[in-house]
């Protein structure tokens, strides 16, 4: 779908008479969380445009599996076909519109319309019309009214993704360096399954401040100050004096806590076996023994996949535009427009196949208890956001520009000789600052040849 | 749903009417005070009618066509958005109390309504029941949150009333309509 095809745009709402602020120098208009026309622009110009995550494989193991998700506000299905491919697939029907697939995922040898009965396969081909002969009197192009399907569909190392533009780069280029790195922390430990079941709420607030928020280590202390004390968190790994930040093209990130050179050093002498050994302990014994507390020991295949610099990064990956990944890199959430004041906040979760049962216990009490509604930490969350959002309506509020400055100018981007690319800092704003600036140049760009013609750099230096 | 009990009146034919209705009297009864209690935000008094052995699970619950009801609900193997034992439990209490848990400063206004409530099983010291809940909660000023669902509990005897040492929850809505879950079920 390219920005240019403008059928059935009926929304009333002229996107491009957004007008995109410049949010360079880390001063972030209020009204991109409003604008209804900034939000109608952000539909078409990113989330149409980009790779969408869309599930992992195993979601959908056997033919005829479907999971539905989202390409901005657009529902697609996403399904495994006889043929054992996989589909994305827009959940309207070709007759009158109607939502073909009304569950959240199934097994299913068609889709049939619960209108007038059309019939397609799981392929998307229209199959059967009923009254084609005596209706129709036989005038219907089949062929021509099959599902719309997604432009590409692909996979990194089984996660799925799928883009409607035809002009989007290949999944693989999309991602970059930042997200392949980002995308490899969940393979640290080989292949990996997903659990059943998807952690869904819905929070009132923009999209973006539920994305930025995942870089944001100046708030773990005063939000979610009650969950280390009461034990959940430990305060001290969020470490807020020694951390790294990976800038991506096209706005993927990775932000947060690292491992040091030195412990890096001590891990990098252990075989996979004595790592796999240590991670089995019992926490207070894993803590006293590997170099690396609490956050995941990963394997040597790890260091080559995410590079010299990656394999140290221990923040929260981004994935342009919104898909969130874990620090340990067992859950991926998704940040689902709804509106310019409405998201929906899912999250997967993904356990190595290697796993011990034990091992598959522990993780699953964790995530449990992290995040989704309930989460120890999540729960704080959520009415931030969405109280940033409300109060950033007012006519008098929406004049003053939020504050993304911290540590700006102040750090550099180093360049390693493997080409990779971090900050090592302490807590600071680089990686938002860096998404925002990445969103204005999404929301600029007419379509992918100009948004890669004109993309910033990563950058390299003072920053 | 995932049918763990004999849901089939039998599982009470052994107990007479008047056993019956006394001891729906002291299930209700401690039922509405185990409400109470958490509606009055007296959190350290409703932990102490949970057993050490509870477990406190809510699964997803998926939209699913009639052909797929069987993967309506998240099993015991699968993600769930509640799967608490006593610790797990225990850091909820203590997170509700702290000045610094903001979901819940200000605290919200809750409203547990329990009924329908149906004795299923009664074993020695243990009584299952299932009940129909209608949980509200006012927050701030103008959010409202209605969880409605069904609880499946387990009770013991012990002196001078129960404990709760299984309490699974399920709700009638699959994507949760609300900011967070910060109250308790
Ligand atoms: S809308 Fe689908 S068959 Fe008519
Ligand atoms: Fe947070």
């Amino acid at each position: 779908m390219l920005d240019h095809d403008r059928h059935g745009d009926s929304t009333g709402i002229d996107a491009d008479a957004a007008i995109v602020p410049d949010l360079a120098g880390g001063l972030i208009d209020r009204s991109i969380y409003s604008d209804p026309r900034i939000y109608e622009l952000e539909l078409r110009r990113i989330f149409a445009r980009a790779w969408n995550f869309m599930c992992h494989e195993s979601q959908i193991a056997n033919a005829g599996d479907y999971f539905i998700n989202y390409i901005g506000e657009d529902q697609v299905v996403v399904v495994r076909g006889e043929d054992g491919a996989v589909r994305v697939l827009l959940n309207t029907c070709r007759h009158r519109g109607n939502a073909l697939c009304r569950a959240e995922l199934g097994n299913t040898k068609t889709f049939v319309c619960s209108y007038h009965g059309w019939t397609y396969g799981l392929d998307g081909t229209l199959i059967g019309v009923p009254g084609k002969a005596n209706f129709y009197r036989d005038a219907i192009d089949q062929a021509k009214w099959g599902l719309v399907q997604a432009a590409k569909v692909d996979h990194y190392k089984g996660f799925y993704f799928a883009t409607l533009d035809p002009l989007a780069p290949s999944l693989f280029d999309y991602l970059g360096d930042v997200g392949r790195t980002g995308m490899e922390s969940m393979l640290t430990q080989g292949e990996v399954v997903a659990l059943d079941g998807v952690q869904k709420n819905v929070i009132d607030c923009n999209w973006k401040i539920a994305v930025d928020n995942l870089f944001d280590w100046y708030h773990v202390r005063i939000s979610h100050n009650s969950a280390s004390r009461v034990g959940f968190l430990d305060q001290r790994l969020m470490m807020p004096m020694s951390q790294m930040v990976m800038l991506g093209e096209l706005g993927h990130a990775i932000g947060g806590p690292m491992v040091s050179v030195e412990k890096q050093a001590q891990l990098d002498a252990l075989s996979d076996e004595e790592r796999r050994a240590l991670d089995q302990l019992p926490d207070a014994e894993r803590a006293k023994q590997a170099p690396i507390e609490r956050r995941p020991l990963r394997s040597t295949a790890a260091r080559a996949a995410m590079g010299p610099l990656g394999v140290r990064a221990m923040g929260h990956p981004n994935i342009f535009p919104n898909l969130w990944i874990s620090t340990r890199g067992m859950q991926l959430s998704l940040r689902l427009p709804r509106g310019p004041g409405r998201t929906e906040i899912w999250w997967f979760t993904v356990l190595p196949k290697s796993f011990t049962e034990q091992q598959r216990r522990k993780a699953r009490k964790f995530v449990t208890h992290a995040f989704g509604p309930a989460g120890l930490l999540e729960q704080d969350d959520g009415e931030n956001w969405s109280q940033s959002t409300q109060s950033s309506r007012g006519v008098a509020s929406r004049r003053y520009a939020h504050n993304m400055q911290m540590a700006m100018g102040q750090d550099e981007v180093l360049v390693d000789p493997s080409g990779q690319k971090a900050i090592e800092t302490r807590v600071n704003e680089h990686a938002q600052r860096w998404t925002y600036r990445c969103w204005g140049e999404w929301l600029r760009a007419r379509d992918w040849p100009d948004l890669l013609a004109n993309r910033s750099p990563v950058p390299v230096g003072r920053i | 749903m995932p049918q763990d009990v004999q849901t089939s009146p039998d599982a009470m034919a052994s107990l007479g009417v008047l056993e019956k209705a006394t001891l729906q009297y002291e299930v209700e009864q401690f039922l509405y005070h185990e409400a109470a209690l958490l509606d009055d935000r007296r959190f350290a008094e409703w932990f102490a009618l949970i057993a050490d052995d509870i477990h406190y699970w809510m699964p997803i619950r998926r939209t699913v066509t009639v052909d797929n009801l069987d993967r309506e609900f998240t099993t015991a193997d699968g993600m769930a958005y509640f799967d608490d034992d006593k610790a797990d439990l225990g850091m909820r209490v203590e997170k509700l109390q702290a000045p610094s848990a903001w979901a819940e400063n200000p605290p919200s206004r809750t409203r547990h309504l329990v009924a329908n409530v149906r004795l299923l099983e009664v074993k020695g010291a243990e009584v299952a029941l299932e009940a129909a809940i209608h949980v509200f909660r006012s927050r701030l000023n103008d959010k409202i949150d209605h969880w409605i669902g069904k609880r499946r509990d387990r009770l013991r005897r012990i002196d001078g009333g129960f404990q709760i040492f299984e309490r699974h929850i399920f709700l009638d809505q699959t994507v949760v309509l609300s900011t967070n879950f910060s109250s308790l079920f």
